[in-house]
């Protein structure tokens, strides 16, 4: 699809906030996205998530800082059918079918999916004359999907798309949204699943209190986080002494072995070994992006200015 | 605009699916009506020169539009905010008036019929006569300034939540009406009330049916009240609908 000058604008959020009352939902947000990629928002529930989520809509109005999608405001780019979303509440109307529902989504858009094609895709089908009231959790889910889908956005904005779908349904979204991201269509999901941010995603933006405490690849944030770890056997060793070893973060004892959590595993080991000849089972590994999350997530901060500017 | 008309039309869609609704709204006034029809007062003439069979049915057109506001818009909006669905729609590219507005045609909608449905009540059973001509400008007249009405079932629709929804529309159905003087004459009430039902929109919207009846010219200030009525309400529904969208409900 022909991609038109505004729109290599990409998304550009600047300085959001947004208060409900005395809770402060998103402190301080900058986040600037590219047309054609695939960012997650993780981030543990009522980290800001589906606030931030809602200001890129034009849903929620921020209490300070601007939303420019495709070098519009939100509003204006929903208005003009370039952006298509997915909500984490809201049930269809009653006394409509599931094709009618879509087909009516479809109708909206400027350059809408074929209806047919998207209930095969999504794999409802043989929902499609099914009243729109009395679907499973799971094909509510999955019928949600298929109007967001329909209205073939350049923006598509998730919230937590596979929140209530079991594992194979959650593999076939993701399958189809492989397909979505190949067309060129930007994407931005929140989610609080690390697996699917991992699997998915060209970029995580961690999200920790309503602001940006982590933003890069999968890669990056799990450096970032310093949780490659390093374990071997070395018994009787003093753990202090393993700790102030360059690139090393923390030791931890377990019998006669021990893990070092470290931000520079390479120099860990070279000094491992000099220091500590007698060291053996010596097995470097990459953090989890889980534990990475945790690490990152947990940090004291409420005033720390976001990090999330990518320039 | 062709996508104001699929939303249109599939608004209407779900409005006649829901049959048992429908029936319910458009069948209550016309049993009401059989209900108030009395051989006894049949004869009776009220402040002067309306019969009170003439006095009864445009009345009763009007309870009935008054009920059909209140339930199609009052009653179903609230429970449609309350299921996201309007908040879904602020994602697409349809503007935000065009919902309030579809709701707004939808209740006029149903409106129609009712007041249809009580003139042939009328005519069969009311002992009203009436030149056919007379019957249809009625039917136009009290359609048409059934807006107020229309307008206010949806910023009811607005103001309530599925739980007082109920009590609220019951309550303004019987007040508009006792009030209006939809079910006893305003004539025949005491001055103090008969000065409050000026101020409702029921006793202007059945005054209007009542001088076309009367061959009366068909008073300004009813015409004054109904149109401050649709621009205080459509106000109210414009800043509720505001309020909500700031705070993020709708």
């Amino acid at each position: 699809m022909a991609v038109v000058d505004p729109r290599n604008a990409g998304i550009r959020a600047t300085g959001l906030t947004k208060s409900y009352g005395s809770v402060r939902a998103v402190r301080g947000i900058d986040l600037e996205i590219a047309p054609g990629e695939t960012v997650a928002l993780l981030g543990p529930n009522g980290a800001g998530k589906t606030t931030t989520i809602e200001m890129l809509l034009g849903l929620t109005h921020p209490d300070a800082g601007t939303v420019a999608v495709f070098g519009a405001s939100a509003e204006s780019a929903v208005r003009s059918g370039w952006v298509g979303g997915m909500l984490q509440t809201g049930s269809p109307p009653d006394h409509l079918r599931v094709r009618e529902l879509v087909s009516l989504m479809a109708s909206y858009y400027p350059h809408p999916r074929r209806v047919e094609d998207v209930l095969r895709i999504i794999g409802v089908s043989d929902l499609a004359e099914r009243w729109t009231t009395k679907l499973s959790g799971g094909q509510a889910q999955r019928v949600r999907f298929a109007t967001a889908l329909v209205a073939n956005p350049d923006l598509l904005v998730l919230d937590e798309p596979t929140a209530g779908v079991d594992v194979e349904g959650r593999h076939e979204f993701w399958e189809v949204m492989r397909g979505v991201a190949a067309e060129g269509k930007t994407i931005v999901f929140a989610t609080h699943y690390l697996e699917e941010a991992d699997a998915f995603a060209d970029r995580i933006v961690l999200i920790a209190r309503g602001s940006i405490v982590a933003d890069g690849s999968v890669t990056e944030i799990k450096a970032k986080a310093g949780s490659r770890t390093v374990r071997a056997t070395l018994p009787g060793v003093d753990l202090a002494s393993l700790a102030a070893l360059p690139g090393v973060v923390g030791a931890e004892r377990h019998g006669d072995a021990v893990v070092l959590s470290c931000t520079d595993a390479d120099a860990a080991l070279a000094c491992l070994f000099a220091k500590f000849p007698e060291v053996r089972h010596v097995e470097a590994s990459g953090g989890s992006l889980e534990e990475a999350f945790l690490e990152l997530t947990a940090e004291e901060d409420s005033t720390r200015p976001a990090e999330g500017d990518k320039s | 605009m062709i996508q104001l008309l699929a939303f249109g039309r599939f608004e209407v869609v779900r409005l006649l699916r829901s049959w048992k609704f429908l029936l319910i709204t458009v069948g209550f006034p016309v049993v009401f009506y059989m209900l108030f029809l009395d051989d006894r007062s049949a004869g009776k003439v009220i402040a002067g020169t309306v019969p009170w069979r003439m006095y009864l049915m445009v009345s009763m057109c009007s309870f009935g539009a008054l009920v059909a506001s209140l339930t199609a818009a009052g009653a179903r909006l609230s429970t449609e905010r309350a299921s996201g669905w309007a908040r879904q729609l602020r994602i697409t590219p349809i503007p935000a008036w065009s919902y309030v507005a579809t709701k707004i045609a939808a209740s006029m909608l149903v409106i129609l019929p009712v007041i249809v449905l009580v003139e042939i009540v009328g005519a069969a059973f009311g002992g009203v006569e009436l030149p056919f001509s007379r019957w249809v400008e009625l039917a136009a007249l009290l359609w048409v300034t059934s807006l107020p009405f229309a307008v206010l079932g949806v910023f009811i629709g607005f103001l309530v939540n599925a739980e007082t929804a109920f009590p609220v529309v019951t309550a303004l159905m019987f007040v508009l009406g006792y009030f209006g003087g939809l079910f006893t004459p305003v004539a025949n009430m005491p001055g103090a009330l008969r000065t409050a039902a000026r101020i409702l929109p029921s006793y202007h919207h059945a005054g209007l049916g009542l001088a076309l009846l009367d061959g009366h010219s068909l008073g300004v200030e009813h015409w004054l009240v109904l149109a401050g009525y649709v621009a205080a309400l459509g106000f109210g529904v414009v800043v509720k609908h505001r309020i909500e969208e700031a705070r993020g409900i709708a």
